[in-house]
């Protein structure tokens, strides 16, 4: 046993001095250059796209958690559509679309030439097998398709509508990727396949994965001649912000997109270093508005909501929680910058920055209530005061919310919050359990109107409190037959004018009931190392969403890019 | 053999119920994991309103069945192996995912317990020895390490030794940037480097206890009459201290260390938050956030059978060392 006890110390000890021994030349060799790892001439550069922990290896389009460069890096759409700019949907596997007059019928016509990354051709076929299959599982209709395709000849596919769709286009033209025939057509289950070795169009096969990270390299069938120029893709899991932050300073990173508050200096003293800002998400106040179906709260009354716009100094916001980085927003909650032309009164593109606290407390005095003797308003014994909920660790909203706290007293409202944890934060949001809570209006499927104010302002995508509302999703329990009329029309429609004149009565309706009381246009900071490759989105050529979590997006950045060293 | 089949009723008793609560603790808190994953998705892109039911589809989140059918089919299929399907990792099996986080939890917590566990009963060995000596005075210094909160000293060393003196990573199990996983030395070499530090931390944290458990043994046992017989037989003293004293004081400190290893998966938790490893930590982290139920689930049931697998085995082991145990008050 002696014996026995001693070996196995010094075994320990030598494995301990082993260690520590690897730790110190490991570390020698690891602060030099980063990569070395591609050679002979390769360029490779890496992405880190938000993941955090193990990776699950899921490449099947259809799935909820496939890994992010599925859509648009490995598998292509019909269509571009980019969200970061006013702009017409770029060809990509079809070149042209047509719908008839009824909107019951789309004809799509697709590129010639294109193929597989198994050498084999892309034709109609493989776009009507596409449809039908989404058609025919349940399970894989998240859009809520309702259309049988048919492939006419070669070149075209001709989708039939149960009734009037134009409002569909985005979705199947943009957000679904075109997967081939001749393998999906056996596979057995496409609700449940991690698709392991995904055969797609876009300019990206899959090279090697792990549960650290994954590596693509460049698609030698692809399409456009000459693309894409960099040879491998590497994309990371990284723990936290921090650890990014600290990977992209140490050149390990190319390519992310975090909130970094300190951005500029570091930008300032790294010359490689460049970023790009696409603010598209309207952080804004969501109130449960409607009284009728079950909201509670002195924010039902649609005067304290009146009155709490126009009490925010936006300008000190925008300091103090958004790091300066956040844009003006548009009380119609559109992007003024982006969605100009859809925005009928000029008055109503951009919101006034300062606070105008005579004429919140104007609204409120118009409105009955009276200042008590705490400096806090009231009416019939109710005091004007409101809780908000924000998701505990999000710094900048919580920041926000002190802010606004200050602010609002200033015009007599109250603002308190608590801080909750990200579950019981949406499971509340979705059954309409709070006053008031903190959130940003998400991005629609492509610029028009129609796909932000359909989900958030129909009354049909509400419910009672207590119930969830559908997805998307009315959380603010608004209920106005106006606004549901206007929407239905708009969506029968493909003319652009009578869409506008649509809008424009719904514009009217939701700047003054204000259900979603709009704060700012939250930045997306997107950074870039320039040191191994060039030709990324900048602020005045937003050719794609930078943003490296973006899905469809990154397949159009990563062809883009050229290697930096030729 | 009655005492043995007590026993074992006992444990299958104790695994019933942690099954259970199992089973419904992860169902009372808010949130559902369709809600979670239409979040996800909706940074993402556009997502529409027959998301919610194509995803229920999906997901088999049928809500409508009642709770106690739901529950007799957990415990079905927790008997046949079947963990279910990870919500978060979908549609990725809890089985495959807990399997490959496992490894590097055992890998690193296991192998530091081990160090800790050895280096700390060698010391206390020496110390109870020597009484006086140098080395008791590194007893008070070894438990105010563990008397300090574990995630501070972690984060304290982390950031002397990872971000002020470069010496160790930051995250991560190994460099994903320049090394494949696989039986390559550049593999193994660059795990144990990224292990090093964790590994210092857990054995710094965990290593006064044993010390201090086996000095004292070491010093009670030293006075034993068989002790001084021994030395009158004039023995060499490191025999004495060896065969005769430290092999019977280290007997209590082996049923401790019996128990910890059946902590090994469960305390991995601010371990691997802290530096960022993956391992079955992170794993049950991401599986609480995503209220993911079956991962959370599989990941508990993990915990609970090392666990009570752990006592048990003391247990059993107790009774055959001791006989008195065995025996009822």
């Amino acid at each position: 046993m002696s014996h026995l006890k001693k070996r196995k110390l010094a075994m320990s000890v030598v494995a301990v001095a082993a260690a520590s021994l690897l730790a110190l030349s490991g570390c020698g060799s690891d602060t030099g250059s980063s990569k070395n790892s591609a050679g002979g001439g390769d360029s490779a550069i890496t992405v880190f796209n938000g993941a955090t922990g193990a990776i699950s290896e899921n490449w099947n389009p259809f799935s909820p958690t496939m890994l992010q460069p599925t859509q648009g890096v490995i598998y292509e759409p019909l269509f571009y559509y980019n969200l970061a700019a006013a702009s017409e949907p770029t060809p990509i596997l079809a070149t042209a679309y047509s719908w008839n007059d009824a909107g019951t019928e789309l004809t799509i016509t697709n590129r010639e030439g294109v193929k597989w990354s198994d050498g084999q051709p892309l034709t109609s076929k493989d776009v009507a097998y596409t449809f039908n299959l989404i058609h025919e599982n349940p399970a894989l209709n998240t859009s809520g398709l309702n259309a049988t395709a048919k492939a006419t000849d070669e070149k075209t596919t001709v989708l039939t509508f149960e009734k009037s769709s134009f409002m569909q286009e985005p979705q199947i033209l943009g957000n679904q990727a075109i997967i081939p025939e001749h393998i999906w057509s056996k596979v057995t289950d496409p609700t449940t396949t991690i698709n392991a070795n995904p055969v797609g169009t876009g300019a990206y096969k899959v090279k090697s994965f792990n549960a650290q990270s994954y590596v693509l390299e460049k698609n030698p069938n692809y399409w456009e001649a000459g693309k894409p120029e960099i040879d491998n893709v590497q994309y990371i899991s990284l723990a936290t912000a921090d650890a990014a932050s600290a990977a992209l300073v140490a050149g390990k990173v190319d390519w992310m997109s975090s909130f970094l508050p300190n951005l500029k200096q570091m930008i300032g003293t790294q010359k490689n270093l460049s970023y790009v800002n696409t603010p598209a998400m309207t952080t804004s106040l969501f109130s449960c508005s409607n009284a009728a179906l079950g909201c509670k709260g002195a924010q039902t009354d649609v005067a304290v909501r009146q009155a709490i716009f126009n009490a925010m100094d936006r300008t000190q916001l925008n300091k103090l929680a958004a790091g300066d980085f956040a844009a003006a927003a548009s009380p119609t909650l559109l992007l003024p910058e982006r969605d100009k032309k859809w925005i009928a009164n000029p008055d109503d593109v951009e919101i006034n920055q300062s606070a105008d606290v005579a004429k919140a407390t104007g609204i409120l005095e118009d409105a009955g209530y009276a200042k008590g003797s705490d400096g806090i308003y009231a009416k019939d014994g109710q005091r004007v005061s409101v809780t908000v909920q924000v998701v505990a660790g999000w710094s900048d909203y919580i920041s926000a919310v002190q802010v606004l706290t200050s602010q609002l007293k200033e015009a007599g409202i109250e603002l308190k919050s608590i801080q909750l944890s990200y579950n019981e934060w949406s499971s509340n949001q979705t059954k309409g359990t709070f006053e008031l809570t903190l959130d940003s209006i998400g991005l629609g499927a492509s610029d028009n109107p129609y796909y932000t104010y359909q989900p958030r302002f129909n009354s049909s995508t509400t419910a009672k409190v207590g119930q969830d509302a559908s997805t998307g999703g009315n959380y603010a329990r608004y209920q106005n037959k106006t606004v549901d009329a206007e929407l239905a029309k708009a969506a029968s429609t493909e003319d652009e004018a009578a869409q506008k004149a649509s809008y424009a009565v719904i514009q009217k309706e939701i700047v003054r009931d204000l259900p979603y009381i709009p704060i700012y246009v939250n930045s997306t900071l997107t950074e870039f190392n320039t040191d191994r490759a060039t030709g990324w989105p900048t602020n005045d050529d937003k050719y794609a969403f930078a943003a490296s979590w973006k899905s469809w997006d990154n397949g159009i950045v990563l062809k883009s890019l050229t290697p930096a060293k030729k | 053999m009655r005492f043995y089949l007590q026993k074992l009723v006992f444990y299958v008793v104790a695994l019933w119920a942690a099954l259970t609560l199992n089973f419904f603790l992860p169902r009372w808190m808010p949130g559902n994991p369709v809600d979670i994953l239409i979040s996800k998705l909706s940074a993402k892109g556009p997502v529409s309103e027959s998301t919610r039911h194509a995803l229920e589809l999906l997901l088999g989140t049928n809500s409508d069945q009642p709770l106690i059918l739901q529950y007799l089919s957990y415990l079905g299929s927790v008997f046949r192996g079947d963990l279910g399907v990870s919500v978060t990792y979908f549609p990725a099996n809890v089985t495959n995912i807990i399997g490959e986080a496992l490894p590097w939890t055992i890998g690193l917590i296991g192998v530091a317990t081990i160090i800790s566990f050895v280096v700390g009963i060698a010391l206390g060995q020496l110390a109870g020895w020597k009484r006086g000596s140098w080395l008791d005075n590194v007893i008070p210094v070894t438990t105010m390490f563990q008397a300090v909160p574990y995630f501070w000293l972690a984060l304290v060393l982390l950031f002397l030794l990872a971000s002020k003196v470069q010496m160790f990573p930051l995250s991560g199990g190994y460099d994903v940037y320049s090394v494949q996983p696989g039986m390559s030395w550049d593999f193994i070499s660059s795990v144990f480097y990224h292990g090093a530090l964790p590994a210092l931390t857990i054995v710094l944290s965990s290593i006064g206890g044993w010390m201090m458990g086996m000095r004292n043994m070491m010093v009670s046992t030293l006075s034993e009459d068989y002790i001084v017989t021994a030395e009158a037989k004039g023995l060499h003293p490191r025999r004495i201290m060896t065969s005769y004293a430290a092999r019977n004081a280290v007997l209590p400190s082996l049923s401790g260390f019996a128990i910890s290893l059946g902590f090994v998966v469960s305390g991995s938790i601010v371990t691997e938050m802290v530096f960022s490893y993956p391992g079955i930590g992170s794993a049950l982290l991401t599986a609480v956030q995503s209220n993911d139920y079956a991962l959370m689930q599989g990941i508990f049931l993990v915990i609970t059978i090392s666990v009570l697998g752990a006592n048990l085995l003391v247990d059993l082991l107790y009774a055959l060392i001791d006989p008195r145990t065995r025996v009822r008050a």
